[in-house]
């Protein structure tokens, strides 16, 4: 709990000197800027990396240099930079007929849905912002603030399209909160705990205590609970309410320079937040998979964002290679598939615990 | 298909033979709607056929069977002019059919139905300029039973450009005649929707007729008319 | 059924717009989702192509041909070039026909790689696209190893062509072909098989027979329909007569006859097709003939029209060309297939959700420069 360390840590160090109140808030900021900069510099690998994985998907080069100093970098690897640099110095515009204060406060709602989330993520065995005890439904909870924000950009952009992909979007968000949340109750139920660090701690001892190895209607649930994320963060095939194809850019039709970037770089981290809930809830957080091997607080982090990690790629991958469901197609999906098989996991999974009392 | 989709289909097309529309319109599946409606074009497709056959039959003796040979004009020059009289206009020609414009849609009407002709797809409309003041509208037909085709010629004087519409009969004429329209100027009376296709709706003249002048302006841009020294 | 019916909206999609292959505009009334009722919007790539070709002469107007339809200029080109070697009653030698026949169906299998790989785009499969114009690539290179360019090429004249075969052209083309039949095995099952995309566009847009020849549809689109009817069979010009192929027919494999799926899948099969005929023309290409035998040194066909008919993978390209014998044409109409399919499309999608039209639009392959003219 970072928290809670730092304030120790600088009260021991400044008793005298600052309140008790203000030395609690700056140990409050102090993570949360970390978790600035983490997302910053996620991005820059996300985006990098989606460029990669596409080009590689597709036959194409993808970002090229010759070297420091010359177009992007050896590799491409000032691409990113080079794009943020241009989002960033793009002229503002918004629309005349647009509702201001509205337009204005989209971007910024959806930020904020994604960051806060991250304070419970657990990136080691006590690297985590804060260890609520409500941990995965805190996520859960707070990952529904980007409804309001896309309804918020299409409507506000006062154009046909935008609110075309914001009605889309909002409708297809949060009918896929449902199976999502259902297939976590199977993790919950089987650690026994809404706390991230316990649900984690409850898989320790190498691969096969991972929770989706405990049960077979657990990896059911899993690929139930990854799909119904994909769709959450508005990722291909999934992607309608974003389509370019069909509504040119859907909610974010209106929005340029930073604003768009805002909500890419949400989407992104997004991605980050359920791929990481994923990773800890099924595949044992930052456990190494041979116990003993690699185990120690500091691999922890590294074992954690492989594999996040190796599930953002699976989102990569999964993008470039499907088409897109249509709307209607996509709710069937949700309502007439997911719904019915979360319920029948959990009911799975409680029998079977209950008959072979493992 | 399973049974019960197919006899839903089938009581739909039935009923909607009988004149109740809302029977196919009705279905909530847009799936099974839109394979009722294509059942219901071939039901209808295989009425008429009867009841042509036994209209034409009895004058079956002194009308010219059509074959696939290349005396097709000559064969329909006659026929048309054996069912509608005064509808030739002019001297006779041996790869067209020159018409006169009155007669024209229930020609285009007998052209399309009738067993031996049978010239179920219109391929081309060209719109002409014939100078000293005549328009004259072509039509290339052809049929995808016989597989033959002819062409009719029609002409009208440029004061009084009227021609029978067909895009009720050969659906395709909709457009084609609209750009004709569009290029010539020649009126297609009873077409449910005659505008411009390819140019603007509030630009001025007929582009392809031989004496056209570019107007000066089009909404305040000019419209250039010496074309030289452009690099 | 308990419908609600909602205030009906007109939207406007286009003329800027990535999913309308080319600058056009479809006005739409809808009602929520459900679309009632398509009007299109024509004329932006207007360009006077007619009424330019009344004040050129008769070769002047090949390189105008070429830009109507710019992907798929051989086709085009040689449509202009049958119906004025008709005109004037020129025979041209076989190893010229032959060659055409090898350009045309170079060119075909060029166009449908783009046709196809742009639906899939249209409906969010990004990677097939690429796919497919890294192999439509290989047969640009090939063409500009020819003639020298790219997307124009100006190749067939009347009475000939204007450069022979390079040396190395046969090689580079058997050798393209090797490497590209089990490529298109590949786009089927990536695309053609692919869950989404089968529930995308199986069933969706169906056009029954007697719809597609009222409108005037022919080509890929009519074939989808179950209508047999090719021009390269029936209606046989240049050396196609000598030449063994199939022509694909849509049977309603996914779904019903006639539907988007269909339209595809007919496209596909006629490439696999072409790449047959490549193969025997090259087998049966005499090898040597002048080009530039039989052109005359000055076009100036006799009084008289004519209405010739080539089969373009769009479907069926009609010239008319009526001659008062000087050698600027009197009057030259080109009957564009995309015309006549984009006629057809509110017929066909009425009724249907938002993202079907795109679909049912990206399946017609329409190209606006020949809509236009």
């Amino acid at each position: 709990m970072t928290v809670d360390f730092i304030f120790e840590f600088l009260s021991g160090l400044l008793d005298g000197f600052i309140s008790s109140n203000s030395l609690l808030i700056i140990s409050m900021l102090v993570p949360c800027l970390a978790i600035f900069g983490f997302i910053t510099v996620y991005a820059l690998v996300v985006i990098y990396a989606e460029l990669k994985v596409s080009s590689f998907i597709q036959d194409k080069v993808g970002p090229m240099g010759q070297g420091v100093g010359l177009h992007a970098g050896k590799w491409g690897l000032l691409q990113p930079i080079a794009d943020a640099l241009k989002l960033l110095l793009k002229e503002d515009i918004i629309p005349s007929s647009a509702d201001r204060p509205l337009f204005i406060l989209a971007p910024f709602m959806i930020f904020i849905g994604a960051f806060i989330s991250f304070i419970a993520i657990p990136f080691g065995e006590s690297i985590i912002v804060t260890d609520l005890n409500i941990g995965i439904f805190y996520i859960l909870g707070v990952g529904s603030i980007a409804v309001l924000s896309l309804i918020l950009a299409g409507w506000a952009s006062n154009n046909k399209w935008s609110l075309y992909g914001g009605m889309r979007s909002a409708a297809q968000i949060v009918s896929y909160e449902i199976p999502a949340g259902l297939s976590l109750i199977v993790v919950i139920m089987l650690a026994g705990t809404l706390n991230m660090q316990d649900i984690i701690k409850y898989q320790a001892g190498g691969i096969f205590n991972w929770i989706i190895f405990d049960n077979p209607f657990v990896p059911i649930a899993f690929v139930v609970y990854f799909i119904s994320a994909i769709a959450e963060t508005n990722r291909t095939p999934f992607d309608l309410p974003e389509s370019e194809s069909e509504l040119v850019a859907g909610f974010a039709t209106e929005y340029s320079g930073m604003r768009y970037a805002f909500f890419f770089l949400s989407e992104y981290a997004n991605m980050f937040v359920v791929s990481a809930v994923a990773a800890a809830g099924f595949l044992g957080g930052w456990h190494s998979p041979i116990q003993g091997f690699m185990d120690s607080p500091a691999w922890g982090v590294f074992w954690m964002i492989n594999k996040t990690g190796f599930l953002i790629f699976v989102m990569i991958w999964l993008r470039w290679t499907l088409p897109r469901l249509r709307v209607d197609q996509l709710m069937n999906v949700c309502w007439k598939v997911f719904l019915p098989l979360a319920l029948i996991n959990i009911f799975g999974v409680a029998i079977w615990t209950v008959v072979f009392n493992s | 298909m399973s049974e019960d989709l197919q006899k839903l289909i089938d009581e739909a097309v039935k009923k909607a033979l009988a004149g109740d529309d809302e029977a196919i319109n009705g279905i909530e599946d847009r799936v099974t709607r839109a394979k009722a409606k294509a059942a219901l074009v071939k039901a209808k497709r295989e009425q008429p056929n009867a009841s042509e056959k036994s209209s034409t039959s009895e004058s079956n003796e002194e009308q010219p069977a059509v074959e696939n040979s290349e005396n097709v004009t000559s064969k329909i020059t006659k026929m048309l002019d054996y069912k509608f009289s005064d509808c030739l206009d002019g001297e006779l020609h041996s790869d067209f059919i020159q018409l006169k414009p009155e007669y024209w849609f229930e020609i285009a009407k007998f052209l399309k139905e009738d067993p031996d002709a049978y010239f179920d797809s219109l391929q081309c409309n060209t719109g002409f300029d014939l100078g000293d003041g005549m328009l004259e509208s072509r039509y290339n037909l052809h049929s995808m039973k016989h597989l033959h085709s002819i062409e009719i010629r029609i002409k009208v004087n440029i004061d009084n450009p009227d021609i029978p519409s067909v895009e009720s009969i050969w659906r395709v004429a909709d457009w084609f005649e609209r750009e004709t329209y569009d290029m010539f100027g020649i009126n297609f009376t009873g077409h449910r929707d005659l505008r411009r296709i390819l140019l603007p709706e509030d630009w001025d003249g007929w582009p392809l007729r031989k004496d056209y002048e570019e107007q000066e302006t089009y909404h305040g841009i000019v419209v250039p008319k010496v074309k030289e020294g452009w690099e | 059924m308990g419908v609600v019916h909602g205030q009906e909206m007109v939207l406007n999609i286009g003329p800027q717009h990535p999913a309308t292959h080319g600058v056009l505009r479809l006005q739409v009334k809808t009602d929520g989702e459900v679309i009632s009722e398509i009007t299109p919007y024509l004329g932006y790539l207007h360009r006077c192509f007619e009424k330019h070709c009344e004040n050129v002469s008769y070769e002047q107007v090949i390189p105008f041909t070429d830009r109507c339809d710019y992907l798929a200029s051989m086709t085009m080109n040689f449509g202009y070039v049958v119906a004025m070697e008709q005109l004037m009653d020129i025979k041209v030698n076989d190893r010229v026909e032959y060659i055409r026949v090898i350009m045309a169906e170079l060119q075909r299998i060029a166009s449908h790689l783009l046709a196809i790989g742009v639906f899939g785009l249209d409906l969010g499969a990004f990677t097939p696209f690429l796919h497919m114009l890294r192999d439509r690539e290989r047969i640009i290179d090939l063409f500009e190893m020819t003639c020298g360019a790219r997307l124009l090429y100006n190749y067939m004249w009347v009475g000939g062509l204007s450069h022979d075969l390079p040396k190395g052209f046969v090689e580079a083309t058997l050798n393209f072909l090797d490497y590209f039949e089990p490529k298109v095995d590949e786009f089927e099952n990536l695309l053609g098989h692919n869950k989404i995309f089968v529930e995308r566009t199986a069933d969706i847009g169906i056009m029954p027979a007697e719809v597609a020849i009222n409108y005037g549809v022919t080509g890929p689109n009519l074939r989808a329909s179950g209508v047999n009817w090719d021009l390269r069979k029936d209606n046989p010009y240049s050396v196609y007569s000598k030449l063994d192929f199939n022509v694909p027919v849509g049977k309603g494999i996914k779904g019903t006859v006639g539907d988007s799926w269909d339209r595809f899948y007919v496209r596909l099969q006629e490439i696999r097709e072409s790449v047959k005929i490549v193969r025997q023309a090259i087998d049966q290409l005499p090898k040597d003939g002048d080009v530039h035998q039989s052109m005359p040194k000055k076009i100036r066909p006799p009084k008289g029209s004519i209405y010739s008919r080539t089969e373009s993978p769009r479907g069926d390209l009609g010239y008319y060309i009526e001659s008062d014998g000087s050698d600027t044409p009197y009057r030259l109409k080109m009957r564009s297939p995309a015309f006549t399919a984009l006629g057809v499309l509110n017929e066909i999608a009425g009724g249907w959700l938002m993202s079907d039209v795109l679909a049912i639009l990206g399946s017609l392959d329409i190209v606006l420069g020949e809509i236009d003219r």
